[in-house]
């Protein structure tokens, strides 16, 4: 496979299998992070779905200032969040019992670890998260963005992003230890 | 599990997870369709703007223009049978040359020889020519105030009508009504002119007092003298004792071009030559009040067409426009 940087000057000049290299190489951080900020499987692959249409679309308008890493990781989240927003859906969690194989983290592709089993667990408390709750603590807690960002992308408040925060983290401990 | 624990728990999870299928085969199509969604509206818009250029072109404000005699020259072009004459477009004849225009399809214009002249407008609400210098045969056939001559001493508006309009190259022009009315106006300064009337205009002055054409030669003079030449209170008074009951229309406009403290004179005449209609006053009047004054003009518009027209079928009595029983 060609290196990275010549696969995004390939697909930015419309070379479709440039772009299709692209997306097995990002697939699956793109997948995680519409899994976790979405809570859901099925509405998770239709977002990965949207988001490498909508980079197709988009991928002449990256210029090289940051990694494109970061760069398609603030685009998964716009999408996402777009999604929500323009849709007004409401989280549409699976209950654990009904469908075991839709749950956050039952797919995981890494190799089963010690920790393999808290990790699976907490997957599946981060899912059942408040939408508000989740969305600040995957951005924050495992991608990393600053409350201002989040707050930004989000379009809340930066202290209400500091009190889904605490929440989350609240709502997790409560379910991790129980 | 307490908060650090929670966090040590999150540092491990995985960065990655693959989705429980492939993906790209929902993708790809639409990459396509989106691709060719992206080139459909380029195609359409650029189709649209070559049909609204051509169709720009096509429509693009022409007026029919043919030869009558001579070569005319229409632009920098001699025309040979006929042509299209666009707004901005010249057209000239010489000595020797005629030409005739349609107006849009209201109207003709019939050029006369040494005449230059311009299509200013040809839309629907304004067909406008400017007469440099020359002379034109106009006739229309629609409601007024569509077709107008610009001319260096005023713009001659039509209200339904037949006319004559002639300039010389000082801007020195004459217009003669052979049917309906004419309005000429310059700033402020307007003449109604009736079918069998003229009038002399003038550059930086505009349109002098209309009289009939039978008018007699020494009353046309002292309205040259008292429009163009500063003639004044003498020229009012000349032109009052020489007016007839036929020039009861100078008499209209020079009752609003005197000087006020000769209204009352000039008023008086006019009423003694042909009688005010009912609701006009000799006050309302001298004070130049609209409605009186449309008044009488409508009477005297009245009388001066029976005169024209029944010319030669019956005679009209010029004071009240009634058929006059002989004895």
């Amino acid at each position: 496979m060609a290196p990275p940087d010549d696969l995004v000057a390939r697909a930015q000049a419309g070379d479709q299998t440039a772009f299709r290299d692209l997306y097995r190489q990002h697939v699956g951080r793109v997948y995680a992070l519409c899994l976790r900020l979405t809570g859901n499987s099925g509405d998770a692959e239709e977002r990965t779905q949207d988001v490498f249409v909508r980079l197709w679309d988009k991928l002449r308008t990256f210029r090289g200032e940051s990694a494109f890493s970061s760069w398609l990781h603030r685009l998964v989240v716009n999408v996402v969040l777009n999604e929500r927003r323009t849709t007004g859906r409401r989280e549409r969690r699976v209950a654990l019992a009904e469908d075991p194989d839709s749950v956050v983290g039952a797919q995981h592709a890494a190799p089963l670890h010690q920790s393999a089993g808290l990790s699976i667990d907490l997957e599946r408390a981060i899912a059942e998260l408040p939408e508000g709750a989740r969305e600040v603590f995957v951005l924050f807690d495992i991608e990393g963005y600053a409350h201002a960002e989040i707050a930004e992308l989000v379009g809340i408040a930066e202290g209400t992003s500091k009190a889904q925060l605490f929440r989350a983290r609240q709502l997790l401990r409560e379910k991790l230890a129980g | 599990m307490n908060e650090d624990e929670l966090l040590r728990a999150v540092g491990r999870l995985p960065r990655s997870i693959e989705p429980p299928r492939d993906l790209w085969p929902g993708i790809e199509p639409r990459l396509q369709r989106r691709r060719h969604w992206y080139w459909i509206p380029l195609a359409v818009a650029a189709v649209l703007a070559l049909v609204v250029i051509a169709r720009s072109i096509q429509t693009q404000p022409a007026w029919d223009v043919t030869m009558l005699a001579g070569r005319p020259l229409l632009g920098n072009t001699r025309l040979a049978a006929s042509g299209r004459l666009r707004v901005g477009d010249w057209l000239q004849t010489d000595d020797s040359s005629r030409a005739l225009i349609a107006i849009g399809h209201i109207g003709q214009v019939e050029v006369k020889p040494g005449t230059r002249l311009q299509l200013v407008a040809a839309r629907r609400d304004d067909h406008r020519l400017a007469l440099a210098r020359g002379g034109i045969d106009a006739t229309v056939d629609a409601m007024p105030r569509l077709f107008f001559v610009d001319t260096p001493a005023g713009t001659a508006i039509d209200l339904g009508c037949a006319y004559t309009l002639e300039t010389d190259s000082l801007g020195n022009g004459r217009l003669h009504v052979t049917r309906g009315e004419v309005e000429f106006e310059t700033g402020p300064r307007s003449s109604r002119v009736l079918l069998g009337a003229i009038i002399q205009t003038r550059p930086a002055i505009g349109p002098g007092i209309p009289y009939v054409e039978d008018a007699p030669a020494p009353l046309a003079r002292a309205l040259v003298a008292f429009d163009f030449e500063n003639g004044g209170a003498r020229a009012a008074r000349t032109i009052l004792a020489l007016a007839r009951a036929q020039d009861a229309m100078s008499l209209w406009h020079l009752l609003q071009r005197v000087d006020p403290t000769l209204r009352a004179m000039v008023y008086d005449r006019l009423a003694a030559l042909v009688p005010p209609p009912a609701g006009v006053t000799r006050s309302r009047a001298i004070a130049l009040d609209s409605r009186a004054l449309e008044g009488y003009w409508t009477k005297i518009h009245n009388i001066q067409f029976r005169r024209i027209v029944l010319r030669g079928v019956r005679e009209i009595d010029p004071r009240t426009g009634t058929t006059r029983r002989h004895e």
